[in-house]
């Protein structure tokens, strides 16, 4: 309207300045707040006092180094869950499917899956070996080498050397304890020379692997702190036959979206019913070797069916349909247990969530039949505050027990099955 | 109580043929897992008993067998100030193999209030239906008691 732009009578002469103005060549002036900002108490005895102390808490182990951050975490004891990998509860591969978020893929991934496809590709990308056979990688010569020197090795236990009749339940650590010790150190330095990681690896016999975690919560039902919510903490004490660590991280089985649509069994009961036990002691996360040791990363575990699970001794008890059940829970344990504390030593825990996934393969056996085991970490954030919008789920892909040798007759293995010597060789040959 | 002759090697496998033992199934106070099924047995039951007895007797297949003895409280005192001891009892937890499931029946279920014609209950039940309707307050107070007014 005309009117209401006409200027004020009284128009001052100078303006007062426009404060809003920024001017292109000054710099922003940095605001200092007057103010400190308004938080929770951190002292007071309410529950926004609490929230702000673990908070606080979490803020310290995020700024410290991996050193002070694996002995922050571990500090405190309390009663928690013992996992034993190996054990005699019936379905356990239900309730560490639960406890540890991974799914089980029956079958190995595609890397090791010997399908007509893989075949063709090989010829067609013309792989490095001169001549390609069941083993990329591996020409017809050196497979024969590696089949004999298995052979040797069963002979060598089983024929050559006379062992006494082994005293109760001691059967597996004095027959087939040193034939698979003597098949892992022979193995991996024939393949040395395929695989440069190995010449720079480290073999380890009977390493302790530990790890220490958090998953669910329950209501504590009596005492003085009945009522209030209490997370349920686990802790892993495995002592694999051996185990081999790399300088350089394996990689993953499959992409970390992939994981996104398998299903993990939900087991709605207290893991006391599994039957699963409590005790306090000192909270341990080690993969093998302590932090500084630059073989930091997994890549193989080698384990031992003892005699108490061996599979003669499950079908005389008429539950030969638990030999498969066990050995998954096995898998499952040792191998979270390695990836996990590989993880925790690259400084991630529950809210710093893995970037990568960590990869690792174990074989499990009891002298004649071998299981292939491949197991990928994709979270390591599995307590209830970090678990609630967390859709990554860990993998574990797994085989059937495959027979090695038919049996030793006369100074000679009769039917040594080569995809197995071929599975081992892969495994082996794995490299990033 | 029988008391068997300890075994050595050698000796006849033992045999009970008729036992006196006889178990209770009980519904679990606590959740179990599908496949748990809790007795109460007598005392001097052990767990291969109890797989035995289910496996021959009752052809169910066991997988495994858990037992525990529930002491009974004897706190309790009667009118002379004397203890009075409740009896323990030996509990098992039973997990099946084959994976069967069992899940406690429910004994008593809630009945659906359906009376028969000219019965007591139904003349009962339209009575106690009459008397609270009197005693309900007149709706049109709005909720405001007899208490405010004349």
């Amino acid at each position: 309207m005309a009117a209401r732009t006409r200027l004020p009578l009284l128009f001052p002469k100078k303006l007062p300045p426009l404060r809003n103005q920024r001017f292109a060549h000054a710099e922003a002036a940095l605001k200092e707040p007057a103010y400190p900002s308004v938080v929770a108490s951190l002292t007071a005895k309410s529950k926004s006092a609490r929230l702000r102390q673990v908070e606080e808490q979490v803020k310290k182990i995020c700024d410290s180094p991996v050193e002070e951050k694996l002995s922050l975490i571990t500090r405190i004891q309390r009663k928690k869950f013992v996992v034993y990998p190996q054990t005699f509860a019936r379905n356990a591969d239900r309730w560490y499917q639960h406890f540890t978020k991974t799914a089980y893929i029956p079958g190995l991934p595609e890397k090791f899956t010997p399908g007509p496809e893989r075949k063709t590709e090989g010829e067609e990308s013309s792989p490095p070996a001169a001549a390609h056979t069941t083993v990329p990688g591996v020409d017809r010569d050196a497979f024969a080498d590696i089949r004999s020197l298995v052979s040797r090795v069963i002979l060598q236990e089983h024929w050559h050397l006379k062992k006494r009749k082994a005293f109760l339940y001691r059967e597996q650590e004095q027959m087939v304890g040193p034939f698979l010790r003597c098949l892992v150190t022979g193995l991996s330095h024939s393949l040395a020379q395929y695989n440069p990681l190995l010449r720079l690896s480290s073999l380890d016999i009977a390493p302790r692997v530990n790890f220490y975690w958090r998953r669910g919560q329950r209501i504590i039902p009596k005492g003085h702190r009945r009522g209030r919510l209490e997370p349920t903490r686990f802790q892993i004490d495995d002592q694999p036959q051996c185990q081999i660590r790399i300088t350089q991280q394996l990689q993953q089985f499959a992409p970390l979206e992939a994981s996104y649509a398998e299903e993990v069994p939900e087991v709605t009961y207290a893991p006391n019913l599994m039957p699963l036990f409590k005790r306090q002691y000192d909270n341990h996360i080690f993969t093998g070797a302590k932090l500084p040791d630059p073989a930091c990363y997994g890549h193989t575990q080698f384990h031992l069916v003892p005699d108490r699970y061996h599979r003669d001794r499950m079908a005389r008890k008429q539950q030969s349909d638990q030999v498969e059940v066990f050995l998954r829970a096995n898998a499952l344990a040792s191998l979270f247990a390695w990836t996990g504390a590989q993880a925790m030593y690259q400084g991630f825990w529950n809210h710093e969530d893995l970037t990568r996934p960590f990869a690792s393969q174990a074989v499990i056996t009891d002298g004649e039949f071998f299981s292939f085991f491949c197991y990928q970490l994709n979270t390591v954030a599995l307590s209830v505050e970090t678990d609630g919008d967390n859709p990554r789920k860990n993998l574990l892909w797994g085989t059937e027990s495959l027979r090695l040798y038919e049996s030793v007759q006369d100074g000679a293995v009769v039917g040594l099955n080569d995809d197995v010597v071929k599975l081992l060789v892969q495994f082996l040959l794995n490299q990033p | 109580m029988v008391r068997y002759p300890l075994y050595q090697l050698g000796n006849p496998q033992l045999r009970i043929f008729r036992p006196s033992w006889f178990l209770t199934l009980v519904r679990p106070g606590k959740e179990q897992p599908p496949d748990t099924v809790q007795f109460r047995i007598p005392m001097e039951m052990t767990k291969c008993d109890i797989k035995n007895y289910l496996e021959k007797i009752y052809s169910v297949p066991v997988g495994a067998v858990r037992t525990r003895i529930q002491f009974g409280s004897n706190k309790k005192r009667n009118h002379l100030n004397q203890k009075v001891k409740q009896p323990d009892y030996k509990v098992a937890y039973v997990q099946l193999a084959q994976g069967q499931t069992f899940t406690f029946p429910d004994i008593f279920p809630e009945k659906d209030q359906t009376s028969t014609e000219g019965s007591m209950e139904e003349m009962q039940e339209k009575f106690m239906e009459d008397e609270k309707q009197r005693q309900k307050p007149d709706p049109r107070r709005g909720g405001v008691t007899e208490w405010f007014g004349l």
